[in-house]
This record gives C-alpha cells, structure tokens and sequence, in this order.
C-alpha cells in the first residue's frame, strides 16, 4: 500500500497529476485539451500546476509573486481545500456543492482569480472547468493527510 | 493481356495534372497534440493573404484553375473582419473537448422536484433552447460567405455551430426528463437577439453575438451550478459553460485583432459595444435581465422556490453585477477599455445601479 501524501505539497501534486494523466477517462465527457497555468494558493503557500495537451506536465512550488505570470490562481483557505478534497475522496469525484465552480460562485469574490485582470485569460477557469475538476477528482486515488491534522 | 495492334490505337495517356500542384516536399509533424492545424502552417500554406480574391472555394496553397467557376460570391475577404490569431488552436480545442449530452449527463440523477421549480427549470430550459438556436443559426450565415483562404476562422465557427446545437438539444432534453416540459416561448429571439442577425459585417456580428450576448449566457451558465437541483444539472451548466467560454474567446480575440490591424473601425466597433449594453439590463436577451418571465425563474431556482423568491432575487442582482463586470474586463481585454475612462460607455453607471 502506497504511503500516504500530505496536502499540499508537490509529491501529493505529482502524484494526483500521475492518476490524471494515466486516465484516460479524463480526456472525454468534456475534458481534453488544455492549455494553462494556473496557481493553486493553500493560505500561504503557492503552487503553479501547468497543463499542455492532454495533459498535466508540471507541478512546482511558486511565491505570490509568480500569480501575476499565471492565467488564474485558485486561491482557498486550507479547511476548504480539505473541505472539496474530503468530498471527493467519499465520493470518486466531487459532488454537490463542492465541484470548483459551485465553490467559485458561493462567494461574492470567488475562488479564482487573476493579477493581471486580463478577463480572456481568466476566462480560462471556465473554458476548462472540467479539466481542472478531473484533475481534483484524480485525487481519490492518492491516500492524502492534511498537514494541519 | 493486351495486343499490341489494340495499344497503338490508344491516346497517350495525358497526367499533366502531376505537374499542376502546391509547393510541395512538405513535411508536417504531429506535435503533443497530435497532427493539428497549426502543425500544418508550413511555408506557403500557412500564409493567409491580407485581401482574398479566392472566389472559386479553392483550397489555400492549391493552384489556381482559369475555368473555375465563382461558386462562392464571397463577402469576407478581408482578414481582418474576421481573423483571430488563435483560430487553429481554438478550432482544436473545439474538437478535443466535445462532449456528448446523452451520455456525458449522468440522468439518472435527476429526481422529481416540487412543481414551481421544475416550472421554473423548464422555463429557463425553453429560454435557452430559442437562444441557442440564434446561436446556431447566426455564425453559420458566415460560414458559407467567408473565403476558404480564412478557413481557419470558418472551422472555428463551424465547430461553434456543432457546440449550438449540443446546448439546443441538452436544454430540450431537460425540460422533457422530469415530469415538465416546453414552457410558453419566451420571445427572446426578437429585440436585440433577433437583431445579432441583422448585422451586415461579421464583426457587428461578432461583438453583438460573442461579446455581448453569449458573454451574458456564459455568465447565466457559471451560475447555473448555484440553480442547479441535481448532478446533471450540474454538469450540463458546467459543460456548457466550457464551450460558450470559448466562442466569447472567438469574440474576444477577434476583435483584439481588429482593433490593432484595422484601427480605422474603432469608432464603428464601439458604436456596435454602445448598442449592446444599452440593451444589456433590459432586454429579454439577458436571462437576468428585468421583469421577464426568465428571470422570475431564475429567482425561484435561486431561491429555492415561489416561497424564497426575495432570497433568489438577492442572488440574481450578484449574477448581473457579476455579468457586467466580467464584460467589462472583456471589453477591456479587447483593447476597447478606453470606452470605460473617457465617459463613452455607460457600463458605470449600469453597475452602480446594480448595486444600489
């Protein structure tokens, strides 16, 4: 049985980016080709996950000063990453009002964001919502601790 | 087994066309995408003229043919009414993130809901199915006057003709899985809807249908998550969202491109963006807009039913507040955020009216 990996941190990344990018699955039903570097933003530590083709082909630790060289940045406070994540460790994929957008809308300033406020780039959340949802959804697969429990 | 005394009376064999060809020793490559249009922009082929007198549907890098007929009497044939710079790369996008409303929907999710809010889903389903249709309809008039030498832009509007159509039937198929059905037409393909079509020049076109119109649907779709009553609902918001992501991406990029290569038309494009948000709050167009039969459903869903209308109301002015601004941002990634500064647009004044 593999070790479990603690959130966040690149090696649970890499290892969520390993499932996503071995199931083929995630490539239909609306997922595919993608295009984009996003920034995920766990209270204060940052990460620049970027997606090329059909696939996810890096994870790196980054500082709030490279979101402003990201399309958009995912940015919740780690008892809600934990929050989505458990809900979709129950489930296979997240559910009712956990997928990323329902989170996006239940706030006036949601969870996506950009520096640049180029609204075509950050449009990108949306264009590939459901990549980004696969991608989270893969990790029900990797055993994850959360580095606050 | 032929006679010799039969070959003699034959013609001699004429293959000239061997000769007649397009530059040629090409060797494109397949990229980690695959084999995609953009991989295919070698030499000559990748050149698209600034001013096209193909009128014969021949393809770019083929060889002219004298006897050729004008077969296609096309209009658009000057690249920058209609060109983005990522039209391969948004045509492949198309195609690689298809998906398929009868079997990508989990359905079987769907459950009875109480009678004023199935009402109400069905009423905005009817809705987005007549302002699908638009969306279908009005890109594919272009495609057919656009010169095959732009055809990168062509397939990008083809394959947004497919994805109308996917949105159409998803829409009608929802209405029809739970107990409900067609609500009354809501009219929303007349005002400012039905006259995306009566525009004379693509770009009219597109700054009213990509910019203004489906930049408010894509809205309505994000938000479809927080009316949604089910995990189907869910994913056909979610999904159709995606794509109407990508045509306003059309629309945005196109004009960014016009708006750089055809400065002279400036003036012209912000009379057509003047136009739009003029009608942005009002019309029956904008599902969220006011005192329409939508977005009386859209409150009931918002709220959660007849009983919390005042609740989904809240919401739906946090939808148009959201509306306007993301098209404002758009706008402003067009290269036409001046508009906002020097007291040209209306917008301000539209969002402060919002938020009182």
């Amino acid at each position: 049985m593999s070790e479990a990996l603690c959130f966040p941190s690149v090696e649970w990344l890499n290892a969520v980016r390993e499932v996503f990018n071995t199931t083929d699955s995630y490539r239909g039903a609306g997922g595919g080709q993608c295009d984009c570097t996003v920034g995920l933003k766990v209270d204060d530590e940052v990460f620049i996950v970027e997606f090329e083709g059909f696939g996810c082909s890096s994870v790196q630790t980054g500082t709030d000063f490279e979101l402003g060289n990201v399309d958009f940045y995912i940015e919740m406070p780690m008892s809600q990453w934990q929050d989505m994540l458990e809900n979709i460790s129950g489930n296979g994929h997240a559910i009712g009002e956990y997928t990323l957008n329902t989170i996006d809308l239940g706030s006036e300033e949601g969870i996506a964001h950009s520096k640049h406020g180029d609204q075509y780039r950050q449009d990108l959340f949306v264009r590939y919502n459901q990549t980004l949802q696969f991608f989270f959804d893969a990790s029900h697969r990797v055993d994850t601790t959360f580095e606050n429990s | 087994m032929t006679t010799p005394a039969a070959d003699e009376n034959l013609p001699e064999l004429d293959l000239s066309w061997m000769n007649r060809r397009g530059p040629w020793d090409t060797h494109a490559k397949p990229g980690k995408y695959g084999l995609t249009l953009a991989d295919i922009q070698v030499g000559e082929y990748g050149e698209t003229p600034q001013q096209s007198q193909n009128l014969t549907g021949r393809s770019r890098g083929s060889p002219p043919r004298r006897a050729a007929m004008r077969i296609g009497g096309y209009t658009v044939r000057t690249k920058s009414d209609i060109w983005v710079e990522n039209a391969s790369f948004l045509y492949e996008e198309a195609l690689q993130r298809q998906w398929s409303s009868a079997t990508d929907v989990p359905w079987e999710t769907i459950k009875p809901l109480p009678d004023d809010v199935e009402q109400a889903q069905c009423q905005l389903a009817t809705f987005l199915t007549e302002v699908e249709f638009v969306a279908g309809d009005v890109p594919a008039r272009w495609i057919s006057v656009t010169t095959p030498d732009y055809f990168e832009a062509r397939q990008v509007l083809l394959a947004q003709v497919m994805d109308e159509s996917r949105h159409m039937d998803v829409f009608r198929k929802r209405a029809l899985a739970n107990g409900g059905g067609l609500m009354k037409a809501t009219g929303a393909t007349a005002g400012f809807v039905g006259g995306i079509d009566l525009s004379r020049d693509f770009t009219e076109m597109s700054s009213r249908l990509h910019i203004s119109g489906e930049g408010a649907v894509l809205t309505i779709f994000r938000m479809g998550e927080l009316m949604a009553y089910n995990d189907a609902e869910k994913a056909i918001y979610r999904l159709c969202a995606q794509d109407e992501a990508r045509h306003v991406a059309f629309g945005v990029m196109h004009l960014r491109y016009m708006s750089q290569k055809a400065p002279e038309r400036r003036e012209e494009i912000d009379t057509y963006l003047d136009e739009a948000e003029g009608g942005m709050l009002t019309d029956a167009a904008n599902p969220a807009g006011r005192l329409t039969q939508t977005s009386e459903s859209l409150c009931i869903l918002l709220g959660g039913g007849r009983d919390k209308f005042d609740e989904g109301f809240r919401k739906i002015v946090a939808i148009r507040r959201r509306q306007l601004q993301e098209y404002k941002k758009r706008v402003i990634s067009a290269g036409f955020g001046e508009r906002f500064e020097n007291g040209r647009s209306r917008l301000n004044e539209l969002m402060a009216q919002t938020a009182a």
